[in-house]
């Protein structure tokens, strides 16, 4: 439907400045970022962070009491037929139970006229051909996801804004919808999704936005996250660990025994603690520089308060 | 306007696959029809009967239309529906991020059920007068009997103000309760008791049930009155209901 996609690396989405406040409770606090075409940009919190209200704000369906976003330079009510340019999953949305599939996605054509056709592609796209005649309200939790990840792609949308979009997915539901994710950014397309799991971000995203209590924590490349907060250690097995906890003591490094009875050493690089167990006729069993779990790192960032208030 | 027109399209779609919306439109036609022809039979067997229980004041041309009484009910259901299932769902976000102006979805919406409750109303209503006349057999009145044509027309336009009433107090309430919680026992009995009361007979006839008798009463001079009543309780809902609809915030 949109014969030139846009160029790759472009600025698309402008937040700036949205803050949220329920009651005393400030839910978003002057939140400013841009996400870009072309690629994956995950956005992180743990749960009632603000991602969702953002999102919300983001596509006008919660007025923001300072701030405003710019999506190609408009707000969302500015845009005509607003399916066709961004593709949402809110959380909080949801179809009428006694609608089934295909008149749920019919109304959504209707709204954006868009071809009829376009109905059976998504339900194909979605795997869920096969219940298309189905009430909504029979839908597993992953089928319900399914069909809001069809109706967010109806409109062939350059720009998505998924919010939890693995929730209620299985296994192999997130691998396809990784998979999609990947190939629509790809083609140029801008994908922005939030999520309260670091270890399906770090798969997914090319870029990371961590916010906690409305406040941003970090807005940068995954990469450039992993080279920042991952700090490397290396792990050494050997029958004799109080020996070889004594020879890296004396010699500076950092040492200290973990649960499964191996050693865990900063401070000292591999090769290093070779020569060292060498000269002290150590036997080694394992020998291996580890990088902090990112799921560590997250929760180390977020001050380790996953799941408070929702 | 050509996305309002969309929109418009989008909303019949959903008065028709939405199964509480289709239903309560369904029966309006069966509770009109029915009735009114019952009606009609109660009031053949009491002529010809002499029972002295049949009104005074019995006219067939004013018994073609009671069916609908009764039928606004299941109208009454069918406009507070259309709006409080998209509340009491979360499909009011999926319908605003597919129409994000308010005030258009809104007036989809509202365009929408006027429309369909218009559609259905008006055979619906030729078919209740229709019924009663039949079940009259020989007592019953023909169709293009004096001020007949007139009250039917009033008829329709009354039911389908009365079905944005019941819209534009769902959209005030955001469900479905409180619209069919005052609506209902005020239409079957409320502002009829009230204005038995000589203190509150005045004030009876400025309800939206009462007022609206007017624009049914064959022959009657003040329909005008009782339309412009209406009108102006139904500009009120919508008014106030759209208001609540523009500060809502998901």
């Amino acid at each position: 439907m949109h014969a030139a996609r846009p160029a790759q690396n472009r600025r698309v989405i402008d937040v700036s400045h949205l803050t949220k406040r329920y009651g005393g409770q400030t839910a978003v606090n002057d939140l400013t970022f841009t996400v870009r075409s072309g690629a994956v940009t995950g956005f992180l919190g743990p749960n009632g962070a603000g991602k969702s209200t953002t999102m919300r704000m983001m596509l006008g369906l919660t007025r923001p009491d300072a701030g405003a976003t710019r999506i190609d330079g408009h707000t969302y009510q500015q845009l005509r037929y607003p399916t066709r340019h961004v593709g949402a999953v809110l959380e909080s949305s949801a179809p009428h139970r006694s609608l089934t599939a295909i008149h749920h996605l019919r109304w959504l054509t209707q709204c954006s006229r868009l071809p009829g056709r376009r109905v059976g592609e998504v339900l194909e796209v979605v795997g869920l051909t096969g219940a298309g005649r189905q009430r909504v309200g029979t839908f597993s939790l992953g089928m319900n996801q399914r069909l809001a990840l069809a109706a967010a792609l109806l409109g062939d949308p350059p720009i998505l804004v998924l919010d939890e979009p693995a929730n209620g997915l299985d296994a192999e539901g997130i691998r396809w919808l990784r998979e999609l994710l990947r190939a629509m950014a790809a083609e140029g397309r801008t994908v922005l999704l939030s999520s309260h799991l670091m270890a399906e971000m770090s798969v997914l995203a090319d870029h990371l936005i961590v916010i906690d209590r409305g406040r941003i924590l970090a807005d940068m490349s995954m990469a450039a996250f992993i080279q920042r907060h991952g700090q490397a250690y290396v792990r050494v097995r050997t029958p004799d660990v109080g020996r070889l906890h004594d020879e890296l003591d004396r010699n500076g490094a950092a040492a200290w025994l973990a649960p499964d009875g191996s050693l865990q050493v900063g401070g000292m690089s591999a090769a290093e603690i070779n020569r060292l167990a060498a000269r002290s006729g150590l036997v080694l069993d394992e020998l291996s520089t580890q990088t902090g779990s990112l799921e560590e790192i997250f929760l180390g960032l977020v001050g380790g308060q996953g799941g408070s208030n929702g | 306007m050509a996305e309002t027109g969309a929109a418009v399209h989008a909303e019949l779609t959903k008065l028709r696959y939405v199964r509480s919306t289709f239903i309560a439109l369904l029966l309006f036609v069966p509770l009109s029809v029915v009735v009114a022809a019952l009606d009609g039979w109660s009031a053949r067997t009491a002529i010809e009967s002499h029972n002295p229980l049949l009104r005074a004041d019995f006219t067939p041309q004013q018994a073609g239309l009671d069916g609908i009484q009764y039928g606004q009910l299941a109208l009454i259901v069918f406009g507070a529906l259309v709006v409080a299932s998209e509340y009491g769902s979360g499909m009011m976000r999926v319908s605003l991020l597919a129409v994000p102006r308010r005030g258009r979805l809104y007036g989809a919406k509202m365009v929408a059920a006027g429309f369909t409750a218009t559609v259905v109303a008006i055979p619906v209503t030729v078919a209740s007068y229709l019924a009663t006349q039949a079940a009259l057999g020989t007592h019953g009145a023909s169709i293009g009997a004096t001020g007949v044509p007139a009250a039917l027309v009033g008829a329709v336009f009354y039911l389908t103000l009365i079905t944005l009433f019941a819209a534009g107090v769902a959209a005030i309430a955001r469900n479905a309760v409180v619209p069919l919680a005052i609506l209902i026992p005020v239409v079957l009995i409320g502002s009829h008791l009230l204005s038995l009361l000589g203190a509150t007979k005045d004030l009876a006839r400025y309800f939206p049930d009462q007022a609206g008798m007017r624009m049914v009463t064959v022959g009657a001079h003040d329909a005008v009155t009782g339309f412009a009543v209406v009108l102006a309780w139904t500009a009120a809902a919508l008014i106030v209901g759209y208001l609540r609809h523009n500060r809502w915030d998901s």
